[in-house]
């Protein structure tokens, strides 16, 4: 396991040490990031998780000077919270019910939905789209610019699919193509890919 | 270039004026004008589903007004002709979302670029209608042969007067020649006479309409000179200036045809 992880939150970014780890491991781990993803926050929040280590205050003096590398970086905070259990299952939605024409979700994580998304609903996530029903409306997963959210539907038969900056509509013929099978929708080289869903 | 903007409206809602925008947008198209079709009826948006582009809408006339994208980002063009555009309603929005001078400003804008800009205004005479009339140089009135259809046709035209929209044009839909003929149905002059204005056309009872609507697909599209497509064509050249005569509406019968030949009618 790596001394540091990343992981996008509704907030911005958290970065969270691992508490097996030593301080110098993380310290180097942290310089190695900023050299080679310099750029990677610009004007993004970050969210530092010490996650249970103790930093004196000159270690937290040397973090944040080698956060600041980080180019246009916004704002540094650090947490106390334990995010090992937690953040993951935080950053999803449960909808029970279904999304009318008219009606519209907008979420900065994951959402799933169980019910139908109609013609003229809109369903837009900063993370993953799963919907137990059909998918008939326009959906946006990784609405912030994730593109590689996914999108899965039991029927995927969306008027519009869109994954990060990329659109897709449905073709103006086969509308009434049913699909038989659940389908996932993501990015490849720059285009949505529709197949059937495979378990891994 | 200086288009004309036209409002299509009823008072009553379910007359057919999306139909009517839909038809007439595509066959001005089709006789070679540039047309921009607006959906004002913002959070019950339609025209984009009868025009078959739904799927298309990226933005809409609010992201429009809003400054979250521009005027010509948010243009759909048509999938048969080029030279025709709808400028979707936002449908997670309502009526509130725009206000008439912001709809002017839009309007003012599009005429520039157009021949006609066709607003398909939303039933009922409070914000959306006033939205939909703001930047109209012209208004057409669609109305069916029902008393409250005429009722809310007559207190419609009250309104455009008040605004200032003189003479304005009717379109009676859904007409049903062979109940008019029975007595059954009111007919175009009693019509006229309770509006007191110039009748642009009569669009008979046609259940093509209902397929075609389903489809995405306007009516006058098709070659197959349905009674209602004929009856589009025909407004949309009466719309730029042709005198074109209105079409008989009595289904020819073996009969009436045998009579015509002999002279008998």
């Amino acid at each position: 396991m790596e001394a540091i992880s990343f992981r996008v939150t509704s907030k911005g970014v958290s970065l969270i040490f691992d508490s097996e780890k030593e301080f110098i491991e993380i310290k180097e781990a942290l310089i190695k990031h900023t050299a080679e993803a310099s750029n990677f926050f610009s004007g993004v929040d970050l969210y530092v998780n010490p996650n249970g280590i103790t930093l004196s205050a000159v270690e937290m003096k040397e973090l944040i000077n080698i956060l600041y590398r980080y180019e246009n970086i916004g704002s540094i905070y650090f947490v106390s919270e334990d995010s090992r259990n937690r953040n993951k299952y935080l950053d999803t939605i449960l909808i029970n019910q279904t999304i009318r024409s008219g009606q519209r979700i907008k979420y900065p994580a994951n959402v799933v939905i169980i019910g139908d998304i109609n013609p003229g609903a809109e369903v837009i996530a900063g993370g993953d789209i799963i919907v137990l029903g059909k998918l008939r409306g326009v959906v946006h997963a990784g609405a912030a610019g994730k593109s590689d959210s996914q999108i899965i539907a039991l029927k995927l038969q969306p008027t519009q699919l869109r994954i990060g900056h990329i659109i897709s509509r449905s073709p103006d013929e086969l509308k009434d193509l049913e699909p038989t099978v659940p389908e996932r929708a993501y990015v490849k080289d720059g285009m949505i890919i529709v197949e059937a869903l495979k378990m891994k | 270039m200086a288009g004309e903007v036209i409002v299509i409206t009823s008072g009553k809602g379910g007359v057919g004026k999306t139909t009517t925008t839909a038809n007439i947008g595509t066959a001005l198209a089709m006789m070679g004008k540039r047309v921009c079709l607006i959906d004002a009826d913002i959070g019950l948006r339609n025209l984009d589903v009868v025009m078959g582009l739904e799927n298309r809408i990226v933005y809409d006339i609010v992201d429009v007004v809003e400054g979250s994208c521009r005027l010509e980002q948010a243009l759909i063009r048509d999938k048969r002709h080029n030279n025709l555009f709808l400028l979707p309603a936002a449908q997670t929005r309502d009526k509130s979302a725009v206000t008439p001078y912001q709809m002017k400003e839009l309007t003012e804008a599009l005429k520039k670029e157009m021949d006609y800009v066709l607003v398909d205004s939303p039933a009922g005479i409070e914000q959306g209608f006033k939205n939909s009339i703001a930047g109209a140089d012209r208004a057409i009135i669609v109305t069916t042969p029902e008393v409250s259809a005429v009722r809310d046709a007559d207190r419609i035209i009250g309104l455009l007067e008040t605004e200032g929209l003189k003479d304005p044009e009717v379109i009676i839909n859904r007409l049903r020649p062979e109940m008019v003929n029975k007595g059954d149905m009111m007919d175009i002059d009693d019509m006229i006479e309770i509006l007191a204005i110039k009748l642009l056309g009569v669009v008979p009872e046609d259940e093509n309409i209902v397929i075609s609507t389903n489809k995405g697909e306007p009516i006058v599209l098709k070659n197959d000179n349905s009674r209602a497509g004929t009856a589009y064509h025909n407004i949309a050249r009466r719309i730029t200036g042709e005198e074109i005569p209105l079409i008989s509406l009595d289904k020819d019968t073996f009969l009436s045809k045998l009579k015509r030949i002999v002279g008998l009618s």
